[in-house]
């Protein structure tokens, strides 16, 4: 008997699922500040609650946690708690390895998420009744200007695709040893869907087949090549997913590149290491203004025992709280996830002090909810982002590429 | 078989070698197997396995994604395999000389062998910096042309490629330095009395003396080329558009990524296909060349 409990032990070790020193295990994917300000409130959940202590362990980046989370299942040793990106929600719902929350202590009835951000909202097209996840670092892409810019060539931040345009052309400088290039944006999903929603599409139609926004689509692809070819006032960051999102932060805190867009996770990061004032602005609009949502939500993985079932749900809503959301959005730019946590910060007078901090919460009047779809995960990952990359930095056709994604999609049907 | 060799029961030998059998059938066979078995269904982990017989195979192949992964792997062997044995040659005949520069300039050129692919890849990483990176600033210093090394989908594959040739090339260079070193210094001396100058020596002497050991070296570059993953992991991640996607990143894709244990378990079966055929045709050259030497 004693050797089994020593076999178990180890294989629980190998998986690293049962935290380092006993607790109920947390598995999460944030680095830098973003780690800091979750380990924060991870130690103050567990002096709050002994009983059901945390034990978090830190998993790589989101699709490094997803793959991890994925075999974990598999091998039914999977963490009491964890959180993946939403657009692969639908997916982890179909495939039934999800535990619906609402039967959680703590977790029932309406919990004050701001609409956009909480499944409710963040999702279309059949999302279900049932709450899989708590929304807890939710961002959209904004704009980020280098201010020491905006004042040299006396300009305001882009409301507009020809406002960019005009932007960048003015913000651009030096020769090819010293440019400093006037945008930047990493060929990526997250970015593609803000761009065709500003062009006035949709990924789905109405009977929730991908279109993939259509002639709008089309429009955002070639505006891309448009900035990258002919105007030359864009230059890709290298690299793919997050790699690409780093590089583009460092460029722009070396002062070599005018305006980027990318998350506003990222808000108190480039503020603190910027040696010029950062200026925050919403995304530009076409036919209209039209942001997606990103980062994660809470899951609990199905398979636990009861014991962990109780921690996790004392823990999500621990970290609903308007005092604890809040507490995560103002250490990192994430946006406060609950309605009182935003109404806390107005009359706190935060916004006036962290204005930047203001612009991804106005935004959200401008969500565009991601369709419950069992397949939009793949669809982003194999189907689409690939292909955005062949269509900007191989110079592919716009539109023969987008007829092609969405062959593949049907083929995988 | 002596005596004194013959073993006491009739099992001893099969009981000798059955620990190797073992750890072989249970990591090696047993995998591909496995391997093969998953390649016929479409699985995610998560939900039930789907029979789908050779739809993996027709996808991978229709997709582009397969000829894509295997061209790629084998153009990017055949620059590291050339370079690494060309580059390790020369050093190796360029530095076979007593002395303690020498010994110091043997030990600097080994040392990028040594170090971790990560510490590697971020080094060069820097160096390879579109705007400011080391080898951008030499070339604009000289007027010469530059580029993005590793967001250029033309340019990101040959640039992993030399810097996979900068690390393995002082592990070629050590082991051409061994083979050198155990040529007779007779044959040398005689083929000099002969009249044989440095480049005759080189040819009939040194050559091919040093052939099993070339294709010692090349076999091995040729396989550290086909494992390359963790420099494209902390390099590229595969990209830009799949260009620096080899075989065994795109089985990582597939089965990490894409959630698809299927495609990635077809991937692994054609590469272990590949690896055989490279392996027989090895095999081939070196009876070709034994029995060359043979009749010699």
């Amino acid at each position: 008997m004693k050797r089994r409990a020593l076999l178990a032990a180890g294989a629980a070790g190998l998986l690293g699922c049962a935290g380092g020193d006993g607790g109920v295990p947390l598995w999460f994917s944030y680095g830098g500040k973003n780690r800091e300000a979750l380990l924060a409130l991870v130690a103050a959940f567990n002096a709050e609650f002994p009983a059901h202590r945390l034990s978090p362990v830190y998993q790589g980046d989101y699709f490094e946690l997803l793959a991890k989370l994925r075999t974990s299942l598999h091998a039914g040793r999977a963490p009491a708690v964890t959180h993946v990106i939403a657009e692969v929600m639908p997916y982890l719902v179909s495939a039934d390895v999800l535990e619906p929350l609402d039967g959680l202590p703590g977790l029932g009835g309406d919990l004050g998420f701001v609409e956009p951000l909480a499944q409710a909202g963040a999702f279309t097209n059949g999302a279900p009744d049932r709450l899989y996840g708590v929304p807890f670092n939710r961002s959209t892409p904004i704009a980020y200007y280098n201010g020491d810019v905006l004042r040299e060539i006396g300009r305001e931040p882009a409301a507009t695709w020809d406002d960019l345009v005009s932007f960048a052309a003015a913000a651009q400088k030096g020769d090819e040893a010293s440019r400093r290039w006037g945008f930047s944006v990493p060929v990526d999903w997250w970015f593609w869907v803000a761009m065709l929603g500003q062009a006035g599409g949709s990924l789905v139609d109405a009977s929730g087949a991908f279109t993939l926004g259509g002639d709008a689509g089309v429009r955002a692809l070639a505006f891309l090549q448009e900035l990258v070819y002919e105007r030359r006032l864009m230059r890709p960051p290298p690299g793919r997913d997050y790699n690409a999102w780093q590089v583009q932060n460092a460029e722009f805190l070396a002062g070599r590149v005018a305006t980027i867009w990318t998350s506003t996770a990222f808000v108190r990061y480039l503020e603190d290491n910027a040696k010029f004032p950062v200026v925050c602005a919403p995304l530009p609009r076409l036919e209209r203004a039209a942001v997606p949502t990103g980062g994660t939500m809470f899951v609990v993985p199905k398979g636990g025992p009861p014991a962990w079932h109780e921690a996790a749900g004392h823990f999500l809503a621990f970290m609903s709280r308007p005092d604890r959301s809040n507490e995560f959005a103002t250490k990192t730019g994430y946006i406060p996830v609950t309605r009182a946590g935003i109404t806390l910060l107005e009359q706190a007078g935060y916004y006036e002090k962290k204005p930047n901090d203001r612009v991804a919460v106005d935004q959200l009047a401008n969500v565009m909810p991601w369709p419950w779809h069992r397949e939009l995960f793949r669809v982003q990952r194999e189907v689409v982002q690939a292909r955005l990359e062949s269509a900007v930095l191989e110079r592919r056709d716009a539109r023969e590429i987008l007829d092609a994604a969405r062959a593949a999609i049907e083929r995988a049907r | 078989m002596t005596p004194g060799m013959r073993p006491r029961a009739a099992m001893h030998p099969y009981l000798m070698v059955a620990p190797t059998v073992l750890v072989l059938a249970l990591f090696f066979v047993y995998p591909l197997f496995a391997a093969a078995y998953e390649s016929v269904h479409a699985w995610d982990l998560l939900t039930p396995r789907r029979y789908v017989g050779l739809e993996n195979y027709r996808e991978l192949s229709q997709s582009g994604a397969l000829w894509g992964a295997f061209s790629r792997t084998l153009g990017f062997g055949a620059v590291v395999v050339v370079f690494s044995v060309g580059l390790g040659l020369l050093l190796a005949i360029s530095l076979n000389r007593p002395g303690r520069l020498y010994e110091l300039l043997r030990g600097a050129i080994f040392s990028a062998y040594v170090v971790s692919w990560v510490a590697v890849a971020l080094l060069w990483m820097w160096i390879l910096d579109a705007d400011a990176g080391l080898l951008t600033r030499s070339l604009r210093g000289l007027a010469l042309p530059t580029t993005s090394w590793l967001g250029n989908p033309d340019a990101a594959l040959w640039s992993i490629a030399g810097v996979t040739v900068w690390k393995i090339t002082g592990y070629a260079m050590v082991v051409f330095l061994a083979g050198l070193q155990s040529i007779p210094r007779s044959l040398h001396e005689a083929a000099a009395l002969d009249g044989a100058g440095p480049l005759a020596r080189f040819r009939y002497v040194t050559w091919p003396a040093l052939r099993p050991t070339t294709a010692f070296v090349a076999t091995t570059s040729l396989i550290m080329s086909f494992q390359a993953f963790d420099v494209i992991r902390v390099m590229t991640q595969g990209g830009p558009v799949r260009s620096t996607t080899l075989f065994v990143y795109a089985i990582y894709e597939e089965v990490f990524m894409n959630l698809r244990v299927g495609r990635a378990s077809a991937l692994v079966v054609v590469f272990f296909g590949v690896l055989v055929v490279l392996t027989l045709l090895n095999l081939w050259a070196l009876g070709v060349s034994q029995a060359r030497r043979a009749r010699a």
